[in-house]
């Protein structure tokens, strides 16, 4: 029985790989713009022998990295502060969720006005697009503090420190893990944009160079291989999040 | 010095004033270079000045809009109702869902390209690609979240599942929707543009990224402000029905 | 005379709220003798909160002193005054035995140490088997319990309890209040005891402050005259009822 749904789940995926192998095969799709998964998969693994393939990932997973790394503590910081501020943050508040409900995808133009197309524009805007997220999260992460923890903390001796260490940070910790799973999935989606968008190098720019020259093989098995690296950094950050929070109260 | 309602009003409106005139001061005195920010008047006046082009580009962008939003806002609204009305499906459907929200759908794009060509067909598709997964996603997570005491009620009256959907699920889960909705449809913006931005014939994506080429950064902050009111009109709309529908749970 | 274990001097307490300003507390005096047990009773919102608040030492009163074993109360002292709060407020994240833990934890005492002094009132407060669960793994009671253990693991002389059990059942409530007066008994502590009912009040107390409501004054102090150990057919007896109704009379009247 607890087997049986996640068995389901796997038989529907190789059935969905399946069906679409066996229409290629009956010409019902066309091999030349949908090659079967057949022709993919030792494409996928020729692309992961490639020193220049190779190059690109590590240049993306580098802006991923840098973007993300920037993001995190600026977003925080400012969320933490506005939280901590009440009436600095009502006055900013307004401006925090106007800018978290534009589009930032329509500003990447300007991106390449202002840095041109190498790394720095693809990690500014990757900054750009996650740091609202983060800067939401730091201020929802305050507001969901129990204040009546804060009291007992302080009834039994907590100094401001303690208080912060005892009180604010394993009560936060879910939901600022949250926030940057979040944020990490919006980073990404902007780096490979901005790469596709217009750039020098990064795997976001070789999809692009596939695709206009139609070589399908190469671009679907790159499309596999950026799918499995986004799902596992995701995969990951999930999983510390639920070890961070297996006290919250979940319902079943 | 900003705790009552009225000091923190005057502050907002302090800070509006000071970022508008920060955009229209700052670049026209060379603080800002105008190729990075033009200032806000010149903007505006991009606007005026290009109208005849952004009106002549604009129907194809609120076509795409408008198709994407059928397909990719029904199609994710009417699939996650069903798969939400079997606890199984849900259980099994979520994970996945969750796995698929962290897949960057730009990715698709250049194969929409490849499949579709350079006109209409290439963007509906991408936005509705782009916009799919989190719309079911958000659906899904939103009927999980009630109270399975009313599905259970409703099955004890002896509703059959269609019954159950129309009568139960879909009342109580109305402001699931609506989020659903806001998202999806904000997605599907987001996404037409994106795809006329990356290669398109025609739309406001592709204005914006031609007077990109062209350097003109007036041109491109005109295009900008426009597909930001196309994103506050729908904000604007759901959030009416949002109200709409309070009021109707309420009486 | 014995000095007092807890002192209350002229205190008097105001909140400004956006410009509106209340009386909380209007010149409270009193005197507690170690080891007594006192009730706090009166209408919602007359500051019984308030006055435990001050004398845990959370905050500063607006006027007047407070004195714990004859020193002035200018910040929390936990290891002479433990506070239990109404909900249970247990840190979520913690188990049963390390919330317990965890007045000594901000001491700076090594694990090993507050562990064991932990467990050791877990089983005091009847909570041994339970140590490794989650709050949120244990029932209403059960979490009282433990927060009863935190209140007393640094051993303090007093003990402060706002409205502990007013969150759980008539059954619970009546075992738990056995409980404290058991403890109460072995370890011989100054209590205040916070309650809105008023029967709670009499079965458990030596005395019964009661309270006037806006601006909160006491208008009266009861000695409790029933023999110790108290026992539940004592509950139908005559003077129960009277001390009952000479109390229900002050609050009834504030009302008005
Ligand atoms: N932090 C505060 N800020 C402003 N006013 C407060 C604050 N704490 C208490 N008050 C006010 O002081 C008065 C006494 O409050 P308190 O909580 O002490 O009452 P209480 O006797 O404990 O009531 P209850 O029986 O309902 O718990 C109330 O009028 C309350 O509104
Ligand atoms: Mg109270």
């Amino acid at each position: 029985m607890r087997y049986l749904e996640p068995l389901l789940v796997a038989v529907g995926v190789c059935g969905i790989f399946g069906l679409w192998e066996a229409m290629v095969a009956g010409g019902i799709i066309n091999a030349r713009i949908a090659p079967p998964p057949s022709t993919i998969a030792p494409m996928l693994v020729e692309l992961l022998g490639r020193a220049n393939v190779i190059r690109s990932l590590g240049v993306t997973l580098y802006e991923v990295a840098v973007a993300f790394l920037i993001s995190v503590p600026v977003g925080f910081f400012i969320g933490f502060t506005l939280a901590e501020m009440p009436g600095l943050g009502a006055v900013f508040r307004p401006v925090v969720n106007f800018l978290f409900g534009v589009p930032k995808s329509i500003f990447l133009p300007i991106f390449i006005l202002i840095f041109g197309v190498g790394i720095e524009q693809k990690i500014a805007f990757g900054v750009f697009t996650t740091v609202f997220v983060l800067i939401l999260g730091g201020i929802s992460a305050v507001e969901s503090v129990p204040r009546e923890l804060v009291t007992v903390a302080r009834a039994y001796g907590a100094n401001r420190l303690q208080v912060v260490r005892e009180i604010y940070l394993p009560a936060m910790a879910p939901v600022l893990l949250e926030s940057a799973r979040l944020g990490m999935i919006f980073n990404i989606t902007a780096v490979l944009l901005a790469e596709i968008y217009g750039a020098r190098d990064g795997i976001g720019y070789r999809i692009a160079g596939w695709g206009e020259s139609l070589q399908m093989p190469q671009l679907y098995a790159a499309l596999a291989i950026v799918a499995t690296l986004a799902i596992a950094v995701n995969e990951l950050l999930q999983q510390l999040e639920t070890r961070l929070g297996a006290w919250r109260q979940r319902p079943a | 010095m900003l705790r009552t309602p009225s000091q923190i009003r005057w502050a907002q409106a302090a800070l509006a004033a000071v970022i508008l005139a920060g955009w229209e001061l700052l670049p026209r005195f060379g603080v800002i270079p105008k190729l990075f920010v033009p200032s806000l008047s010149e903007a505006i006046g991009a606007l005026y000045e290009y109208r005849a082009e952004y009106l002549a580009h604009l129907p194809a962008t609120l076509v795409e809009i408008l198709v994407s939003y059928l397909l990719a806002c029904g199609g994710g609204v009417t699939l996650g109702m069903l798969i939400a009305s079997s606890p199984r499906a849900r259980r099994m459907a979520l994970p996945v869902l969750r796995s698929a929200y962290a897949v960057p759908m730009v990715v698709l794009y250049p194969v929409m390209m490849v499949w579709f060509g350079l006109g209409m067909g290439s963007k509906v598709a991408f936005a509705t690609v782009f916009a799919f997964v989190p719309t079911l996603l958000t659906t899904v997570a939103g009927v999980a979240s009630l109270s399975p005491h009313l599905l259970e009620t409703a099955r004890a009256f002896g509703a059959s599942r269609w019954q159950r959907i129309l009568y139960v699920q879909v009342p109580a889960s109305l402001p699931t929707l609506i989020a659903a909705l806001r998202l999806g449809g904000a997605l599907v913006i987001v996404g037409v543009t994106v795809a006329e931005m990356l290669g398109a014939v025609e739309g406001l994506g592709f204005l914006i990224t031609r007077h990109r080429t062209l350097l003109n950064s007036p041109g491109v902050y005109g295009g900008i402000i426009l597909v930001l009111v196309i994103t506050s009109g729908h904000e604007v709309l759901l959030r009416r029905l949002e109200r709409r529908v309070e009021k109707f749970r309420e009486s | 005379m014995t000095q007092s274990a807890v002192s209350v001097r002229a205190v008097t307490q105001h909140f400004t709220v956006e410009g509106q300003s209340t009386v909380a507390l209007d010149a409270i005096d009193l005197e507690i003798p170690p080891g007594q047990f006192v009730a706090l009773v009166g209408p919602s919102g007359c500051g019984k909160s308030t006055l435990l608040s001050l004398v845990a030492g959370l905050r500063l009163p607006t006027g007047g002193t407070l004195l714990c074993n004859g020193e002035p109360i200018v910040g929390p002292v936990p290891q002479r005054i433990g506070m239990i709060f109404q909900e249970a407020n247990l840190l979520p994240w913690l188990t049963a035995l390390e919330n317990v833990a965890f007045p000594l934890k901000l001491r700076g005492v090594p694990k090993r140490e507050r562990l064991e002094a932990a467990r050791a009132m877990l089983e005091l407060t009847g909570l041994g088997n339970f140590a490794d669960r989650l709050p949120h793994q244990l029932s209403g009671g059960m979490k009282q319990r433990v927060s009863i253990g935190r209140g007393l693991v640094q051993d303090p002389g007093v003990l402060l309890l706002d409205e502990p059990f007013a969150a759980l059942d008539e059954q619970t409530r009546m075992v738990l209040g056995d409980e404290v007066l058991r403890i109460w008994a072995r370890t011989g502590k100054t209590v205040m005891f916070v309650t809105h009912n008023l029967s709670e009040a009499v079965y458990l107390a030596d005395r019964i402050i009661v309270f006037s409501a806006r601006p909160g004054r006491i208008v009266d102090d009861v000695p409790v005259d029933l023999p110790r150990p108290r026992t539940f057919s004592m509950m139908s007896s005559e003077r129960f009822g009277a001390l009952k109704d000479r109390i229900w009379a002050h609050i009834r009247d504030a009302d008005h």
